[in-house]
C-alpha cells in the first residue's frame, strides 16, 4: 500500500538545510494500522504531511497504491488526495462557516457527485459516528471529541485507501481519546489501512504495530 | 466539482457573511456611482450645450460697439459678448439684469468653463468713441461685403409691461428687432405673425412675445394673441406669440423677451440711447472668417476711432464643445482617480478577507480540491459581492441625481451608462478579490494549511 525508500526532507533555515528526515524506509501493506511513535519535534507530522500528498520531498521514492507520488505533479496528487487519502488533522480544520454535514460532504462533491448522491452516501458514515444529532451545527458548536468525529467522518465518507492521523487524541480528553482509538480498532477492523502518529507509547499501543521516529530517522521495533 | 455545487458553496458562503459583502462592495457602491454620475453630468453637458446652440445660426456673425461702459451694462455674465446689449441707466431697472447674454445664459451658469469662453474680451480701450451702430449701417454692410445672406440689427432693454393678468407692473426685456429677426435666430411661432416690415416702417405698436412671457401675462399664448398690452404706458397690440424655445447660449433669451418693430422701440421707449448688435449671416458657413475680415475693414471705414466687437456662432459653438469636453475629461479622471482609491480599498479588504480564509483554501486543497475549483468558487464570491456593489451604486446615483439636479446641474441618466457603471464595478471587484485567491491556490497544501 505504502512504500518509501530513501526519503530525506529539510527545511531552509537562513542559508542552511535543516534536514528532518533523514533516510526514511517506511513500508505499509493493506489492511495494516500502524502507529508512529515519537517525540514532539521529532518530524512526525513532517513525515505524515509527505504520506499525505500533502508537502514535496527534498529526495526518495514514495509509491502509494503502486502510483510513483514522488514523480507526480501538483494536478494529479490533487486527485491522489481526494480519492486515495483519507487525513485526520491534529487540530480538525474543519471549514468553520459549514455545518457539520457541508464539511463531512465536500470531499464526495470534489469529486463531482451530485448533492444528493452525495448525501446518501454520507448518511451511512454519519450514523457510525453518531453525528445525526449533529449534522446542522457549526464546529464551534461542538466538542473537541465531536470536532474529532466530524474530521474522521469526513476522511472515511470517500472510502479512501488509507488513513492518516496526525495526533488523533491529541487535543482531546481522556474517554474521548479512548473513543476515538476504539473507533480506529473497529475501523481497522473493518478493513481500513490506517496509520497514525502519537508522542504517546499508551496510544501508540493501540495499534498493531509501532515505529519510532527519533530525530527524523525511523526505527521499526525498539531503537 | 459540479457548478451547481460550486453555486451553492458561493451562495453559503455570501449569505453567511452578509455584512463582509455590504462592507467589501461599499468601495464599488461609491466607484459605481461616481461613473454612472460621470458620465450622465457628461451626458447631460453634452445636451445642455446642443440645447443652447439649437437656434444658433452657425453662419451667425455678431457685430457690436465696445464702448464706454457708461452707457450701460454690457457682458452681463460671461456670455454677454455675443451679442453685447448696451442699455441706458436710465431705463434700467436695478438689479435686474436681463440682458444679453448673461441673463439668457441664466440656465447654463453651472458651467464654469463657458465664463472663460464667453468671457470678457470685450475690454475697453480708452480713447475710444462710443458709437452706435444704426439700420443704415446694416444696409451697407450687407450691400458692400460680398457673402452675406442676411443682416438685421436688434438691441434689447427693459422697459415696465402692464396689462392682461398682472397685478401691477412689471419689467420685462423689450427688444427692438426687424422683422427678418426670426428668421436669423430660428424662432417659431406659436401663434400669429412676427413683426412686419410696415410694423418697423410705421412705427407701429405691436408687439410679439416671448412664451414665458405670455404665460405670465396672459395665461396661454391663445389668450395673449390680439390681445393689449401696455408698455411704458402705452398701448401694444400683441400679433404673436414665440413658441417655447428653451435656453439659448447667448444673445436675446427668446421666452422672456417681448419682441417690437426696431423704430418703434427708439421712437417710444429707448430714444437714441441703444447699443444695438449688427447680426450677419455668412452665406458660406466656411466662408465666415473671410465675411468677419470684411465686416471689420468695412466698419474701420466708417468708424477709424472705434472697435467693435465681431465674433461668430460657429466658433462658440466649437469652444463651448471643446470647454463641455474637458469639462467631460475632468469628470472622467475624477472617476478614475475614485475608481483606483476605490479599488485599492477593495483590494485591501478582499485581500484580508481571503487571506483569512487562507486556511480554508488549505483545508480544501488538503482535501482534493482541484485548483480550478478554489480559483471558481472565489471568483464567483468576488463577481457576485461586486456585482451587489455595483448594483447598490447605480440606486445610489439615481438617488443622488434629484440632489445634484438641485444646483442645476444637468444630470442625464442612460441605461447605457447604467450598464458601464455595472461592468466597471463587477470587473475591478473580480479582479481585485480574486488575485488574493488566486495566490492562495498556488500554495501547496501545508503551506496554505499553516499560514495564518
Ligand atoms: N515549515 C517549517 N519550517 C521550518 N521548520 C519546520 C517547519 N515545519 C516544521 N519544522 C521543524 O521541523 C521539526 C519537526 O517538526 P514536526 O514534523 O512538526 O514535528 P512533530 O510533529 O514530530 O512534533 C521541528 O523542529 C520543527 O521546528
Ligand atoms: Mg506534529
Amino acid at each position: 500500500m505504502i512504500e518509501m525508500k530513501g526519503i530525506n526532507k529539510g527545511y531552509l533555515l537562513g542559508e542552511e538545510k535543516l534536514p528532518i528526515l533523514k533516510n526514511i524506509d517506511f513500508t505499509v501493506e493493506k489492511g495494516e494500522y500502524v502507529a508512529i511513535l515519537g517525540p514532539s519535534g521529532s518530524g512526525k507530522t513532517t513525515l505524515m504531511n509527505i504520506l499525505g500528498c500533502m508537502d514535496e520531498m527534498d529526495s526518495g521514492e514514495y509509491f502509494l497504491d503502486g502510483m510513483a507520488i514522488h514523480e507526480t505533479g501538483q494536478h494529479a496528487l490533487t486527485k491522489v488526495r481526494n480519492e486515495k487519502i483519507g487525513f485526520i488533522f491534529q487540530n480538525y480544520q474543519l471549514i468553520p462557516t459549514y455545518n457539520v454535514m457541508q464539511n463531512i460532504i465536500m470531499p464526495l462533491l470534489m469529486r463531482g457527485m451530485s448533492h444528493q448522491e452525495a448525501q446518501e452516501q454520507c448518511r451511512k458514515t454519519i450514523e457510525l459516528l453518531g453525528l445525526e444529532h449533529r449534522i446542522n451545527h457549526r464546529p464551534s458548536e461542538l466538542s473537541g471529541g465531536q470536532k474529532q468525529r466530524v474530521s474522521i467522518a469526513r476522511a472515511l465518507v470517500g472510502s479512501p485507501a488509507i488513513l492518516l492521523a496526525d495526533e488523533p487524541t491529541g487535543a482531546l480528553d481522556q474517554s474521548s481519546g479512548r473513543d476515538v482509538l476504539k473507533l480506529f480498532r473497529e475501523l481497522n477492523e473493518m478493513g481500513n489501512t490506517i496509520v497514525m502518529i502519537t508522542h504517546d507509547l499508551n496510544v501508540a499501543k493501540s495499534a498493531r504495530r509501532i515505529v519510532r521516529i527519533v530525530d527524523g530517522r525511523l526505527y521499526e521495533n525498539e531503537p | 466539482m459540479r457548478i451547481s455545487e460550486i453555486l451553492r458553496l458561493v451562495w453559503l458562503n455570501l449569505s453567511q457573511n452578509k455584512f463582509k459583502v455590504i462592507l467589501t462592495s461599499i468601495g464599488i457602491v461609491v466607484g459605481s456611482a461616481t461613473i454612472m454620475m460621470v458620465l450622465a453630468i457628461g451626458t447631460g453637458g453634452r445636451e445642455e450645450v446642443a440645447e443652447q446652440f439649437k437656434n444658433l445660426n452657425a453662419g451667425a456673425i455678431d457685430i457690436s460697439c465696445e464702448g464706454e461702459t457708461s452707457g450701460g451694462i454690457s457682458f452681463a455674465m460671461g456670455g454677454g459678448d455675443m451679442i453685447a446689449f448696451s442699455m441706458p441707466d436710465n431705463n434700467m431697472p436695478s438689479g435686474s439684469i436681463s440682458i444679453g447674454g448673461g441673463g439668457s445664459f441664466g440656465g447654463g451658469n453651472d458651467w464654469g468653463g463657458f465664463g472663460e469662453i464667453f468671457g470678457f474680451d470685450g475690454e475697453s480701450t480708452e480713447k475710444q468713441e462710443f458709437v452706435t451702430l444704426t439700420t443704415e449701417d446694416c444696409e451697407e454692410l450687407s450691400l458692400f461685403v460680398q457673402g452675406i445672406a442676411d443682416a438685421t440689427i436688434s438691441y434689447s432693454t427693459s422697459a415696465s409691461v402692464e396689462g392682461g393678468d398682472l397685478d401691477s407692473a412689471s419689467y420685462y426685456t423689450i427688444a427692438g428687432v426687424q422683422d427678418n429677426y426670426d428668421t436669423i435666430s430660428n424662432l417659431e411661432m406659436s401663434i400669429g405673425d412676427f413683426l412686419t416690415e410696415e410694423n418697423n416702417e410705421n412705427k407701429e405698436k405691436v408687439c410679439v412675445l416671448g412664451y414665458s412671457v405670455a404665460k405670465e401675462i396672459f395665461g396661454s399664448a391663445y389668450d395673449a394673441y390680439d390681445a393689449e398690452i401696455y408698455i411704458d404706458n402705452r398701448r401694444y397690440v400683441v400679433t404673436g406669440v414665440l413658441s417655447e424655445m428653451g435656453t439659448v447660449a447667448s444673445g436675446i433669451s427668446p421666452d422672456t423677451a417681448v419682441f417690437i418693430p426696431y423704430e418703434t422701440g427708439i421712437k417710444y421707449i429707448t430714444g437714441s440711447s441703444i447699443s444695438p448688435t449688427l447680426t450677419v449671416i455668412a452665406e458660406d458657413v466656411n466662408q465666415v472668417d473671410t465675411v468677419m475680415a470684411d465686416v471689420e475693414t468695412a466698419l474701420a471705414d466708417s468708424y477709424s476711432d472705434s472697435t467693435f466687437t465681431i465674433s461668430d456662432a460657429g466658433t462658440k459653438m466649437e469652444a463651448a464643445s471643446a470647454s463641455n469636453e474637458t469639462l467631460t475629461l475632468l469628470l472622467i479622471s475624477m472617476a478614475v482617480i475614485v475608481f483606483i482609491v476605490g479599488g485599492i480599498g477593495i483590494m485591501n479588504v478582499l485581500f484580508v478577507s481571503v487571506k483569512e480564509r487562507t486556511n480554508e483554501i488549505g483545508i480544501l486543497k488538503a482535501l482534493g480540491c482541484s485548483r480550478r475549483d478554489i480559483l471558481l468558487e472565489f471568483l464567483l464570491e468576488a463577481s457576485f459581492t461586486s456585482l451587489v456593489g455595483a448594483v447598490l451604486g447605480v440606486l445610489l446615483s439615481l438617488g443622488i441625481t434629484p440632489l445634484v439636479e438641485i444646483f442645476s446641474v444637468r444630470v442625464s441618466l442612460s441605461v447605457s451608462g447604467a450598464m458601464l457603471s455595472l461592468l466597471f464595478g463587477v470587473i475591478t471587484g473580480s479582479i481585485f478579490g480574486f488575485y488574493p485567491a488566486f495566490k492562495a491556490s498556488r500554495l501547496i497544501p501545508v503551506v496554505a494549511l499553516n499560514q495564518e
